[in-house]
């Protein structure tokens, strides 16, 4: 079913540009704690084992927790891999960040479209600045880039 | 009006015309640019688009971590078989590691070459129609050189014969 309707579709449809259909942000929940989340566009879906977060300056001490578990598909190739549609939240730590630090958080990605196309890893870059313990959460700027740039 | 203006104002009208542009779309742009790139193949050695000048050129952008890409390369191993006697060469372009293209390339058994693309040659697809840079991409390319066709996704069994058929 899934087939028939994304055929149809494909010829007419103008596929998203990767940072749309993988919008990438993240905000500071407290000085230790980053909730970077992934809304992932209708269609689309993200490899769980491409995910990567890192952050800038390292010396702030990033920790991931694992990812949760994605739905599963076999690869002819690769063999079991998990994906993640609509979208994912983690919660980062920071084990050595400073109150009122900005830090940028780093997601690396790489996922595909259900039309049949797959984009290439992408980088999306956010910087958050760390508020003090009792601040509300703080949204960070947003900025995409392709590895490819 | 430079090249870039007047195809900003090809899409608009083909847009406009309820036409999909991007996606799939006959074209006949020039193929020089990307007939004048070299690349290494699997093993590291440099190898010339231009030496297919004057066959009808497929040139398939794909990597091993694009499972579309994957599944749509039998067909082109079946062309390329039927079709390269009349002058049909398919080349593929792996946005890719060469040891992983180069396992996949022995697992399916490709009777076409792979090269490796860098940052350069993916970059070149955005400007032949490749506008969201993603895969699998396909450029044909005719005996004259000059694009003949782009498309975005899996290309159909029955549209690739339609398009080559034509064009040998």
């Amino acid at each position: 079913v899934a087939l028939a309707i994304a055929i149809p579709v494909f010829g007419q449809i103008d596929p998203l540009p990767p940072e749309r259909a993988f919008r990438f942000t993240a905000r500071a929940l407290n000085p230790q704690t980053i909730e970077a989340r992934f809304a992932i566009a209708d269609g689309y879906y993200l490899y769980r084992d491409k995910i990567r977060f890192s952050v800038e300056p390292a010396a702030a001490g990033l920790a991931v927790p694992p990812l949760p578990e994605g739905k599963v598909k076999e690869d002819q190739f690769f063999g079991r891999v998990e994906t993640y549609r609509g979208g994912l939240m983690v919660n980062l730590s920071l084990k050595n960040a400073a109150v009122g630090q900005k830090v940028v958080i780093v997601a690396e990605s790489q996922g595909c479209a259900d039309l049949g196309i797959c984009y290439p890893p992408q980088v999306q870059r956010v910087t958050v600045a760390l508020p003090a313990a009792s601040a509300a959460p703080s949204r960070g700027g947003t900025q995409s880039k392709s590895w490819l740039d | 009006m430079t090249r870039w203006t007047l195809l900003v104002v090809a899409a608009i009208i083909a847009a406009g015309a309820g036409v999909y542009f991007g996606l799939s779309g006959r074209s006949t742009r020039d193929a020089s640019t990307l007939l004048a790139l070299s690349l290494p193949n699997t093993s590291g050695h440099q190898e010339a688009l231009s030496q297919w000048k004057g066959k009808v050129l497929v040139v398939n952008f794909w990597a091993t971590w694009c499972a579309p890409c994957r599944e749509e390369m039998p067909e082109f191993v079946k062309a390329q078989g039927e079709f390269g006697p009349r002058g049909l060469q398919f080349v593929g372009i792996a946005v890719d590691e060469p040891d992983k293209a180069e396992r996949f390339a022995q697992e399916l058994g490709l009777n076409y070459p792979v090269l490796i693309g860098g940052y350069g040659a993916i970059e070149l697809s955005r400007t032949l129609g490749n506008r969201v840079v993603a895969l699998p991409f396909t450029i044909v390319v005719d005996r004259r050189g000059r694009v003949a066709h782009t498309h975005l996704g899996p290309l159909k069994p029955s549209e690739l014969r339609a398009i080559v058929s034509q064009l040998l």
